[in-house]
């Protein structure tokens, strides 16, 4: 009778374990799978702490601060900052219309509209904003306009989807107490959604703003203007060190607009 | 006494939110300004003619190319899964450190932990690469390196957010069993957080497949690299068919991890 008792509580169930532990396997095959397909070299994951270490300590440790404390490469942190935020803002106001039309629950026409609106969202977004950036610079020529209108692009893209999912989950009351006593299309957006979304989109603003601005410190390195050009030029010329300032340059610009975007954010919980 | 103070206090506001607007517009035409009127080399980009011609190009899909992307398409594939995947298992002491309620040593490894997250945040996946390049040399490798190192500032920081709000009746439940720290991990913490990290690792994957697809740009391997040569040789509309099957590879992802997510919430 002992014996019997014997047997072991576990937490996942007798057929759940053999399926959990199919997928666990066939996981770890498909690894194993792609690792050979790839040809990654293991051996070098061997010493590759060590190496990461010998690179940054040797090639990139002093960061050549004197090289950025420059006034020509000020105006290009400005003219990113610019960049970043006449992208978010061209972004932001492509958005309204994209997120309203690309909304189940409030689109003119489910059947054409929808569908149309929720494909140029999903192709602004799944081009990456590099691809943006190079076919702009091919089509207009270098400068700040092509990384502007990558950065709108990708902005817009993301936003609206957030934008739709917010409206998706919008109260209908007050929408169809609005179409009850007649409002139209513009009306119903203007007084029944937009106040409910007022907050979200505050916060989608500044997020937008957040992820803009980290694009735009690199959109500049296939020549969109801004502080990508710098870095591709002292990667190319392979001053490592310099390199290593820019990148402490842009981690400490990231880490500022982080801050007063917190600052932001916080003031829009309070409004909620 | 009392609406005439609430007139003035509405006046103010009025006046502040006119002044705000004020600042935002004159910014906005400053940006406009130095971006795009100055810096643009209108004379080299012509007339509206000129750049429509120019966008023109890239209309036109090079059948021929297909056959030659499906293997760079696998690669990128596997690039994102493999990229994920190193990034999760970066991401579990980042996690670990980052939780304010779990963390082992509150003032030393909690800020670490948040310096892990914004520093993986903050730099790009392109400078990323650049620099796993410099370390190990061309190839997938570096690409991998790259996307795991960029999606574990993501996935830490919304994963120890959930470990961050989970219920603590478990975890005194359990503690009072006479469970130690790490029975109190496996299970009172973890099956609380599965379904949302789970949720958020997919979602992370699906973003991922996205940077895979142009890592390539500074020599990491997957459809990048099609993409820059053809870019390169100035063959547009194979730079369209490169785009269309990235769209392609995105579409299943998307699809996938719809099902995923569905699958696990």
């Amino acid at each position: 009778m002992a014996e019997k008792q014997k047997k072991d509580w576990s937490r996942i169930k007798y057929p759940d374990s053999y399926i959990s532990l199919g997928i666990w396997i066939s996981i770890l095959l498909f690894l194993t799978y792609s690792i050979e397909y790839l040809e990654i070299p293991l051996d070098r994951l061997v010493g590759m702490l060590q190496r990461m270490g010998y690179t940054l300590a040797n090639r990139y440790y002093p960061p050549d601060l004197e090289y950025i404390a420059d006034l020509d490469y000020m105006e290009y942190v400005l003219e990113t900052i610019q960049m970043a935020y006449l992208g978010s803002l061209f972004g932001l106001i492509i958005t309204l219309p994209l997120g309203w039309l690309g909304a189940f629950n409030l689109t003119p026409s489910r059947r054409f509209v929808y569908p149309v609106a929720r494909l140029v969202t999903m192709g602004f977004r799944a081009v990456h904003e590099m691809i943006w950036a190079i076919i702009f610079v091919s089509i207009l020529g270098f400068g700040m306009l092509p990384g502007v209108l990558a950065l709108t692009f990708f902005c817009a893209g993301f936003a609206s989807k957030l934008l739709a999912e917010e409206i998706e989950s919008v109260d209908m009351g007050p929408v169809e107490a609005m179409r009850a006593t007649g409002a139209n299309l513009f009306q119903v957006m203007i007084f029944g959604v937009l106040p409910q979304v007022r907050v979200a989109l505050t916060g989608i603003a500044i997020y937008t703003w957040d992820v803009a601005f980290r694009a735009a410190t690199v959109v500049g390195f296939f020549g969109a203007g801004g502080m990508g050009w710098y870095l591709k030029r002292n990667v190319l010329q392979i001053e490592t060190e310099r390199v290593s300032a820019i990148l402490v340059s842009i981690i400490i610009l990231v880490l500022i607009s982080e801050f007063f975007s917190a600052i932001a954010r916080e003031r829009v919980m309070k409004m909620k | 006494m009392k609406s005439e103070e609430i007139i003035i206090y509405r006046q103010k506001k009025r006046l502040r939110n006119i002044f705000i607007f004020l600042i935002l517009l004159i910014m906005v035409i400053w940006s406009v300004d130095v971006t795009i009127v100055e810096d643009t080399d209108w004379e080299r980009m012509g007339s509206l003619s000129d750049v429509l011609s120019s966008a023109g190009r890239f209309i036109g899909i090079d059948f021929s190319l297909f056959p030659d992307l499906i293997v760079p398409s696998i690669e990128t594939f596997m690039i994102s899964i493999l990229g994920t995947f190193v990034g999760v298992i970066i991401c579990i002491p980042a996690t670990w450190f980052g939780a304010k309620n779990i963390t082992p040593f509150k003032p030393l490894t909690y800020p670490l932990g948040r310096l892990l997250m914004t520093l993986s945040r903050s730099i790009h996946e392109i400078v990323w690469a650049l620099f796993f390049v410099a370390v190990f040399g061309l190839g997938a490798l570096s690409g991998i390196c790259a996307i795991a190192v960029r999606s574990v500032g993501f996935i830490a920081k919304m994963s120890s957010e959930a470990i961050e709000d989970i219920d603590v009746g478990p975890i005194e439940a359990i503690r009072s069993a006479g469970g130690n720290g790490f029975q109190i991990l496996i299970y009172a913490i973890i099956p609380q957080v599965i379904p949302q990290i789970l949720g958020v690792i997919i979602f992370e994957w699906e973003i991922n497949i996205r940077r895979s697809a142009i890592l390539g740009l500074v020599g990491a391997g997957g459809l990048g690299l099609v993409f820059f040569r053809q870019m390169n040789t100035f063959n547009f509309h194979g730079v369209t068919s490169v785009i269309i099957s990235i769209l392609g590879i995105i579409v299943i992802g998307e699809f996938v991890s719809h099902k995923m997510r569905k699958r696990v919430i």
